[in-house]
């Protein structure tokens, strides 16, 4: 019993030690003088070569396996951004791996946003109107229902500011412009991801980020300001469909950057131009003047994402 | 052999050490940690390093006060480098009247009340300004670059840039003599006092509608702008900007400081914001490529 035991090992250790031993030696052999011609990289290797080596696949969702370091946006990046060695300590991967092996040629997603909820403060500045101006202030709150699929739910308050055109005008041509200010808002939207892609900073450092597009329809209160501040405003509840394109950018695996265009579209209520005649605030909505309004918003907010991380379930 | 069954196993083990130590490389370095020095992105295509990039474009204004400007033009740019370049881009525009303009004028009377300062129709419409060239010249820095998939199928090339300068515009004015008749903007008109010819009646002028329209010429300001090119093959690309021009105007044409006479004064630096696209044809047609 015991001399066929000392014979297995034999056997083992000693294919292990020549496998190990050859394989290096190939590779060194490979390594000296080596040309890369680029037509030649991109075909595919032959399914036998004993050179490449697969990852094991990811344990299934929920479960990880044995050893398996715990996903992290910054190592990963790390591994590519950083030195390899601090790159392998930001990323913990196993110290034993040498270099080559931890070179992919395709990375995967750095960021999975499958089941995962977006928690976004914001704030807005108005971007077409020559009149009035709003800075809105509120967030959004999505649920991604796949990976590029989301829906959400947005609420805004607004400040108002009066820009230069509205004094000049009144002091130039002796009118005064009809505006509304708008209180506040909120809406449901769909948001689709079509686009996403990595940069380089200065040859330096890798960014990923996607865009996607935003869609949804919610409601607006405006309220008039009158002319004359004798007379009482009136407000407005809008129904207001908008849609829009912002573009995310990823920091960490639960903390992203995002700017966007947004244009909220609906037909405001301004007060009549004869508003003497309508004295009351209920006699002057009665008769005030419709107006189409595209509001156009640049956005910009933070996200945090929950859960704050997430696995990956295919191969690397 | 019996007694040490590990013994020849360890040493077979021992001998393939050697070759798991030898991840150094010629220069004795390890070989992971001289990847620390081995640039982000290997065999990248320099698609504008060493290139002379031409863009037929076309630009509008937004946030326009009074007028909004369409404008075509060509841009020209010569990269220096992966990240700097030097370029120009002029444009012509044409002007239309925003919203804003278009409410006033609808409700400003044909002709002139007296001792009503509400300018007329042609008053006010005259003294607008509208800016038929305009252009800058920069110095342009591109420190992104990368790649994008679109819907998972396209897979293009992209970077961004952004540019600093020197802005010029041609502004003019057409506001004709019938109009702008004051000659003396803000002097007082004198009539003779027949009881006392030595003090005339001082009338102050304070309609600055019949003022000349200081608001035309040649101006000069700063530059600013970004952008993104979306390479559609190695020598084309989508052009997408934003360029702001700052500087002194008065687009209005009308008092502005609360003087009662348009002047110089009435000027004022402003941003000249416009969003523009275009098609950047880039030669050499063909580039280079990292190491």
């Amino acid at each position: 019993m015991m001399h066929r035991l000392c014979r297995v090992v034999f056997a083992i250790a000693a294919g292990l030690g020549v496998a190990v031993g050859a394989g290096m030696a190939h590779a060194q052999e490979e390594d000296e003088g080596i040309v890369f011609e680029e037509d030649k990289v991109s075909e595919p290797p032959p399914e036998s070569d004993p050179n490449i080596e697969m990852d094991d696949p990811a344990p299934a969702e929920g479960e990880p396996g044995e050893g398996t370091p715990e996903p992290d946006l910054a190592g990963d990046l790390a591994g590519i951004d950083q030195p390899a060695g601090a790159g392998q300590e930001a990323g913990k991967l196993g110290e034993d791996r040498v270099s080559w092996q931890d070179i992919v040629v395709v990375m995967r997603k750095p960021f999975l946003k499958l089941q995962r909820v977006e928690f976004m403060p914001m704030l807005g500045v108005t971007m077409n109107d020559n009149l009035i101006s709003h800075v809105q202030f509120g967030g959004q709150v999505s649920y991604y229902l796949t990976d590029v699929l989301a829906v959400g739910a947005e609420g805004y308050v607004y400040a108002a500011t009066l820009r230069e055109p509205f004094d000049e005008v009144a002091f130039q041509a002796r009118r005064l412009p009809a505006v509304n200010q708008y209180n506040y808002s909120a809406a449901l939207n769909f948001s689709y991801v079509p686009i996403y892609g990595k940069f380089a900073i200065l040859d330096q450092h890798i960014i990923h980020w996607e865009s996607y597009f935003t869609g949804g329809v919610g409601f607006t209160q405006s309220e008039v300001i009158p002319r004359d501040p004798a007379y009482q405003p009136f407000t407005n509840f809008l129904v207001t469909p908008n849609v829009g394109v912002s573009m995310r950018f990823f920091l960490t695996k639960f903390l992203t950057v995002t700017v966007g265009l947004r244009d909220y579209v609906f037909i405001d209520q301004f007060e009549p131009a004869d508003r003497v005649m309508y004295t009351t605030p209920e006699a002057a909505k009665e008769n005030a003047d419709s107006v189409l309004i595209n509001h156009l918003m640049f956005q910009a907010g933070v996200s945090f994402w929950w859960p704050m991380s997430f696995e990956y379930t295919t191969f690397r | 052999m019996k007694r040490y069954p590990f013994v020849l196993p360890a040493l077979i083990l021992l001998t393939s050490v050697p070759a798991l130590a030898q991840e150094i490389d010629d220069d004795g370095r390890n070989v992971a940690m001289s990847l620390a020095e081995q640039p982000a992105v290997r065999h990248r295509l320099l698609l504008v390093k060493g290139r002379f990039e031409l863009t037929p474009a076309f630009e509008a204004n937004v946030n326009a006060d009074y007028k909004y400007t369409l404008s075509g033009g060509l841009r020209a740019e010569y990269h220096l480098s992966d990240m700097l370049s030097v370029g120009a881009v002029g444009f012509y525009g044409v002007s239309l009247n925003t919203g804003l303009t278009d409410r006033i004028l609808g409700t400003l009377p044909d002709e002139d009340p007296d001792a009503d300062p509400t300018p007329t129709r042609e008053e006010y419409e005259q003294h607008l300004n509208d800016m038929p060239i305009h252009g800058a010249a920069y110095v342009s820095l591109t420190p992104w670059y990368g790649k994008l998939a679109a819907f998972g199928a396209s897979f293009v090339n992209f970077d961004f840039y952004f540019s600093g300068g020197l802005a010029f515009a041609q502004l003019t004015s057409n506001c004709r003599l019938g109009v702008c008749s004051d000659d003396d903007p803000g002097g007082p008109t004198l009539i003779p006092n027949p009881d006392d010819p030595e003090n005339p009646t001082i009338i102050p002028d304070n309609n600055a509608n019949d003022d000349p329209a200081v608001n035309e010429g040649n101006k000069f300001g700063l530059y600013l702008g970004g952008g993104i090119h979306v390479f559609l093959n190695n020598w084309l690309a989508l052009d997408f900007t934003v360029r702001n021009y700052l500087f002194s105007n008065n687009p209005s044409g009308l008092d502005t400081n609360f003087d009662y006479r348009v002047s110089g004064a009435d000027n004022r630096l402003l941003n000249h914001l416009f969003l523009g696209v275009g098609a950047s044809v880039f030669f050499p047609m063909r580039p280079d490529r990292t190491p």
